[in-house]
């Protein structure tokens, strides 16, 4: 049979149209719609096996226990550990976004250690009498923070530095409250351990006295809006009637209300009281309304091994003379309270002073100092965790490394061993095996949730379920050895880093500097920014809210830029006006420019960028 | 140099007086081509949409050129169907109206949509409840219906009636111009309806919402009646306009004046209905949702004036104008009549599309404004160029008005009576 | 196959949320975008083009000075049960109710972006990808495997973390129960939230939290008028600020920057 050109086009064209009544064509067109659904540069979520693994947060001195969701042994989120005795299964949101700190855009990945080591030495080797070598540990009663101690004490002149511990060194017992009055500290956003706090909450009326309504002032009970700095007045009255009249005209409170509330402490005990910033006249008033041994307790020490008790003395940095420090190791691994950098400069010494600081990233001290050796982050370092100020027993529990750190990343206290002399040994277990020989207490397991008493546990095992993610709970039934801020104790005046402006508002520093909380000195996650860029629920790190008048007083109307100004320096700001903040305030959202030029009751302008 | 281009017996500008012209809306075109191709290449992060204000600038412009491109649909229908001969003069002109009005408000939406490669998704998955789905459906056949509308108006060219079988082609489809004016008819009524129904349905914004007939929102035939009472208005503006710019007759006064009636007609009817439709919506439908209507004209600047704009000063009023014999019959009168009714409509389509989003749901939310981008801006005057430049190619090469010949050689014949020169 | 086509029970996913126990930290949100795939907000992103699953509104009685008092309030998709404002909106079916959990879910690989469902929604519970989503490099290795994350062009919402229901579904099923055991399937907002405000349960199970919050007086559902039935209840004892619930009332032209 002949085939002409028209038979294949025939042929063709019905071809074409059987084809489509068969499924081909159509099952063609739904998966191009598939196709269409990967973009490219879209990441695709790595697969593998799902664990759970637990470990404890160390962002901040709570400690909360942590469970992280593994795929393929990379956590992808984190979650709290139910039924943990002081965190009760929260977590905050810094928490929640823990596990995405070591890929953090500002990130430090390179040091150079040797060079640093040499220094060290050759410094070391120049340190002269009355210059000293010293430690500044940002987070301490850590295992680390004894080595720097022993480290220490090992070298002439040694000082062990850290940050003033709050409340004296005493620790809070919530439970035992009815009655917590707060001078502006920041009791439902972020003080203490979250979980406890909200746990306790429910037993205690609260009442806070803060200019401006905070997160805590907004679910307190009652709240009393007093004028800026009028705390530490309300105190006095609350402790001395005689001073009513004063206080009235200080805070902008009647003095009935006064009156009543001092009433209310005393009749609805045991009461608490709290302060933004450690202020020696509301631990004053505690002590006056029988909080010690209630409410405010000392808690027991963590027991150390013995042969770490030659350690050198914790100091804080207003102790140190000035222009005196001459190699100084900063530790800022772990977050914890930030001093300003200017208050810490003006102790080194004037010619060429050595300052080498352990952080993640750059945006610390180590903007400051000569070498910036990069360290490990949570979750990819191991610490253990000081108990928190809310923990009236003793705790012991460590931030086990979920991720392996990146390669080059400085270990602090083998450094500052090293440049010691000493041997650092695996102080961790040390302490773990210390703690164990005590025999005290109980174990919370947080895989099983169990607690069991420590004498029912082998040393290896104790250390093992410690490294799985536990606590150690020191009994309430151990005799309190060691008391600290005892009453007899009470400072009369608290060390501070920074000095304390209760007075009226001076010319050159108008506006009084009250931070919204929770703020780590460190870095956050970049996914912080879902609650201050995609929403306004907070507030972005470096900016400052105030009054439109204010605004209009310091001549920055309109603007969204500004300069806050201290007695420490300057730094950029963003400002935005708020009708809700009270004039002569600034509400700020720290971060670490402000954090370096601001400490607690710091006064400070704002000006025109 | 394109003389045997241009209809036979009507006077075109020089070749390069029309460079001229068309210079300025190809710039226009080209700006616009590069914003609306930022927002495709990089995303519509490019504009000044949010996710209050999911809607902006374009979708305004969609509404309100479908609207005003009503008139291709609504002349076919009463010259073709309803038989009104005197329409023949504008019919071309209104087609080439209505092409241009479809196809940039098709070729917005496609920069508008996020994915638009995903355009074919909503035949393939249509949702047949959703009115969006009729809108697309009805506008993508009724711009072919446009199309093959087009088509023998392009045919008829001098040069190109040259091809014997464009002839022949063009022939045929006349012969399906009266199935064509049905079924756009059919397709318009539709899509202007559910362009409407696309507020009206919005159960959660009480703004928008509104009670209606079976499935549909009463916006529903609103937009239809308002589509069909603006559409004679813009052919009669732009006929006006072409005058004006090309300096010629092109139609007869009898033909404006109709437009003018049935625009009047209509519009009054409209505004009748709309005031029905918004009275009962602020003591029934919107109060029974829990929103009070007038917290709506609180939030400044969309005050009462602008309800009181959109149906007494630009509906009400050109309506009255319209239908007063006397005033239809004075140029000015008639074109700022229509002008008014045009004006009148595309509010309308701004409040639907802007007012809707701008004011707060929740008792929280904050009064939004928006300011659109430069590229939103861009796209915009990328459709309008495109626009200006269909029409006057259309114009210049195709014949938009048939009596212009006639009325080409009577203007020739009355010279000598300037008082009856210039009256168009 | 047999047992996956058996008549399982039909749930009716909800939440309550207690405004009284809300502090406003944020941990909810940070919870959802961890969970979700929601990538860190783009350097040109604001309040206005961000997405957030949930959101926390700061929320004032409008008082200047001692009597202004404030309240935060996280919304979410609502799960509208009746007349669902964005399910029959869609062109092409890219939202729909699950009727298995009543669970309002958005397939955003289907999705054109014609972003027609934001404006049909009340509670402003739809975001819009106006960005590619981007990771800072190798946080992508932190990224749920349970959620494809979406591309640019397409609206996206809460759907109560539908990965998680996927997972609670297949645990039951490893473990031989054909259904989800009350407790076994929680959102992670409800999971993360520090004070236990938010709680998660199946409305028709009368035991349930959401359930016995619904039938409180102080409980409370935005825009309840609009007659969409929605599934998040609110509670609080505080007068004022059950009043959220209502329109808004009109503007007096505060000067405030912040929500």
């Amino acid at each position: 049979m002949q085939r002409t050109r028209r038979d294949i086009l025939l042929f063709m064209g019905g071809g074409a149209a059987g084809a489509m009544l068969t499924p081909a064509p159509w099952r063609l067109v739904t998966d191009a719609a598939i196709w269409s659904e990967n973009w490219p540069g879209i990441p695709r979520p790595a697969r593998g096996e799902i664990t759970a693994r637990y470990t404890n947060c160390a962002l901040c001195p709570a400690g909360c226990a942590v469970r992280a969701r593994c795929v393929a042994g990379q956590p992808v989120s984190l979650a709290g550990v139910a039924g943990n005795p002081l965190s009760q299964g929260a977590l905050c949101a810094f928490g929640l976004t823990g596990h995405q700190l070591p890929y953090h855009p500002q990130r430090l990945k390179q040091g150079t250690p040797e060079e640093a080591a040499a220094a060290v030495r050759g410094a070391m080797a120049k340190c002269g009498a009355g210059e000293s070598v010293a430690v500044l540990d940002l987070a301490p009663g850590r295992a680390a923070s004894w080595t720097y101690r022993r480290a220490m004490a090992a070298v002439a002149n040694g000082v062990y530095l850290a940050p003033p511990p709050p409340l004296g060194g005493a620790a809070v017992n919530l439970a035992k409250a009815r009655t917590v009055l707060s001078l502006g500290a920041p009791l439902l956003d972020g003080w203490g351990t979250p979980g406890n706090v909200h746990a306790a909450r429910a037993n205690f009326r609260l009442i806070q006295a803060e200019p401006w309504e905070s997160r805590t002032a907004a679910l307190a009970d009652e709240w009393l809006p007093i004028r800026p700095g009028s705390e530490a007045a309300l105190a006095l009255a609350l402790k001395d009637p005689k001073t009513a009249p004063s206080a009235a005209q200080a805070t902008g409170l009647t003095e009935k209300q006064i009156l009543d509330l001092a009433n209310e402490l005393t009749a609805n005990g045991p009461a608490l009281v709290l302060s933004a910033d450690d202020l020696p006249e509301a631990l004053a008033l505690n002590h006056a309304l029988g909080a010690w041994g209630q409410t405010l307790v000392a808690r027991p020490e963590v027991p150390v091994p013995d042969a770490w008790k030659k350690a050198a003395p914790e100091r804080v940095v207003a102790s140190v003379p000035d222009n005196s420090i001459r190699v100084l190791f900063i530790d800022e691994s772990v977050p914890g309270s930030h001093i300003p950098w200017g208050a810490i400069e003006k102790k080194l010494v004037r010619d060429n002073p050595v300052v080498v600081a352990f952080a993640w990233t750059l945006e610390g001290y180590g903007r400051h100092a000569q070498f910036t050796l990069p360290t490990a982050v949570y979750p990819e370092l191991t610490s253990d965790i000081p108990p928190a100020i809310d923990s009236p027993a003793a705790t012991f529990r460590i931030s086990v490394s979920l991720v392996a750190p990146p390669a080059g990343m400085a270990d602090p206290s083998a450094f500052i061993a090293k440049a010691a002399g000493i041997d650092a040994g695996n102080a961790l277990q040390e302490r773990a095996d210390a703690i164990h020989k005590s025999g005290r207490g109980t174990l919370f397991t947080y895989a099983d949730g169990k607690s069991t008493p420590l004498k029912d546990i082998k040393p290896d095992a104790f250390w093992k379920s410690l490294n799985e993610g536990a606590t150690w709970l020191g009994g309430a039934e151990e005799p309190l050895t060691r008391r600290r801020g005892d009453a007899e104790e009470i400072p009369g005046e608290l060390p501070s880093e920074a000095p304390r402006l209760r007075v009226s508002a001076s010319d050159t520093f108008p506006l009084l500097v009250a931070f919204t909380t929770p703020t780590p000195a460190t870095l956050s996650s970049p996914l912080m920014s879902k609650l201050y860029q995609d929403s306004d629920l907070r507030m972005a790190p470096n900016t400052a809210a105030l009054h439109p008048d204010t605004a209009r007083a310091s001549g920055i109307t309109g603007a969204s830029r500004a300069v806050l100004e201290t007695q420490y320096g300057r730094c950029a700001i963003g400002v935005i006006p708020d009708e809700s903040v009270p004039p002569g305030m600034l509400e700020v959202a720290a971060g670490p420019e402000i954090l370096d030029i601001c400490g607690a009751f710091t006064r400070a302008k704002v000006v025109a960028a | 140099m394109d003389r045997e281009f241009i209809t036979r017996g009507v006077k075109r500008c020089s070749g390069g007086k029309f460079l001229l012209w068309i210079l300025p809306w190809v710039a226009m075109l080209i700006f616009g081509l590069y914003s609306a191709g930022l927002c495709l290449v990089k995303g519509l992060n490019q504009t000044n949409m949010d996710n209050r204000f999911a809607f902006g600038l374009w979708i305004f412009l969609d509404l309100t050129v479908i609207a005003l491109g009503a008139g291709a649909f609504f002349t076919g229908f009463l010259l073709y169907i309803l038989k009104m001969k005197e329409l023949r003069a504008v019919i071309n002109s209104a087609v080439v109206i209505g092409v241009v009005c479809y196809s940039g408000a098709m070729c917005a939406l496609a920069v508008d949509v996020g994915q638009p490669l995903r355009f074919w998704f909503t035949f393939w998955y249509p949702n047949v409840h959703s009115m969006l789905t009729e809108v697309t459906f009805c506008i993508t056949c009724y711009l072919t219906v446009l199309m093959i509308e087009y088509l023998p108006i392009v045919l008829k060219n001098r040069k190109l009636r040259d091809v014997p079988e464009f002839l022949v082609f063009e022939h045929e489809l006349h012969k399906l111009i009266y199935v064509l004016a049905g079924v756009g008819t059919f397709l318009s009524f539709f899509h202007q309806g559910s362009l409407g129904g696309l507020y009206g349905v919005l159960r959660g914004r009480p703004f928008a919402f509104r009670e209606g007939l079976a499935i549909w929102p009463s916006t529903f035939f609103l937009f239809i009646l308002s589509a069909a009472a603006v559409g004679p208005s813009f052919v009669l503006l732009t006929t006006w306009l072409v005058e004006k710019i090309s300096k010629k007759r092109l139609v007869r006064p009898e033909a404006m004046q109709m437009l003018g009636r049935i625009s009047g007609l209509l519009l009054a009817v409209y505004v009748l209905l709309k005031t029905i439709d918004t009275l009962v919506w602020i003591n029934r439908t919107s109060p029974g949702n829990g929103f009070p209507a007038a917290q709506y004209y609180a939030w400044h600047p969309f005050g009462t004036w602008i309800l009181f704009t959109e149906i007494a000063l630009l509906g009400m009023v050109p309506a009255l104008i319209l239908l007063t014999p006397k005033l239809r019959a004075r140029t000015g009168w008639l074109v700022s009549a229509a002008a008014m009714a045009c004006c009148g409509v595309a509010l309308n389509r701004f409040v639907q599309t802007v007012q809707t989003l701008a004011v707060p749901t929740l008792s929280f939310d904050k009064f939004m404004t928006y300011t659109p981008s430069w590229q939103e801006v861009g796209t915009f005057l990328a459709v309008l160029a495109y626009g200006v430049l269909v029409y006057s190619f259309s114009f210049r090469y195709f014949q938009l008005f048939p009596d212009e010949r006639e009325l080409k050689l009577e203007v020739a014949q009355v010279e000598e009576e300037p008082a009856l020169v210039g009256r168009y | 196959m047999i047992a996956a086509n058996k008549p399982n029970k039909i749930a009716r996913y909800g939440m309550s949320i207690d405004l009284d126990r809300c502090t406003g930290c944020g941990a909810c949100m940070v919870a959802c975008a961890v969970e979700n795939n929601v990538p860190p907000a783009h350097e040109g992103a604001t309040a206005r083009k961000g997405i957030t699953w949930i959101r926390v509104f700061k929320v004032d009685n409008g008082e200047e000075g001692p009597a202004r008092r404030s309240v935060f309030v996280p919304v979410l998709c609502q799960q509208c049960g009746e007349d669902t404002p964005c399910v029959h909106v869609c062109p092409q079916q890219a939202v729909e109710v699950d009727p298995a959990t009543g669970i309002v879910g958005q397939m955003p690989e289907r999705c054109l972006g014609c972003r027609y469902c934001m404006a049909a929604c009340p509670y402003h519970a739809r975001f819009f990808n106006w960005w590619d989503p981007q990771w800072p490099a190798g946080m992508e290795k932190t990224l749920n495997p349970d959620v494809a994350p979406r591309m640019r062009g397409v609206v996206e919402k809460c759907n109560f973390c539908h990965g998680r229901w996927h997972a609670a579904k297949e645990r039951a099923a490893a473990a031989g129960k054909s259904e989800i055991e009350a407790g076994a399937y929680v959102p992670a907002c409800v999971e993360s939230c520090p004070t236990g405000a938010i709680r998660f349960g199946d409305l028709k199970d009368a035991a349930s939290e959401p359930a016995v919050a619904a039938k409180d007086a102080h409980s409370f559902r935005l825009l309840e008028k609009l007659g969409t039935e929605p599934k998040i209840y609110y509670h609080s004892k505080r007068d004022w600020v059950r009043q959220v619930a209502a329109a808004p009332k009109p503007p007096n032209g505060k000067e405030n920057a912040r929500g």
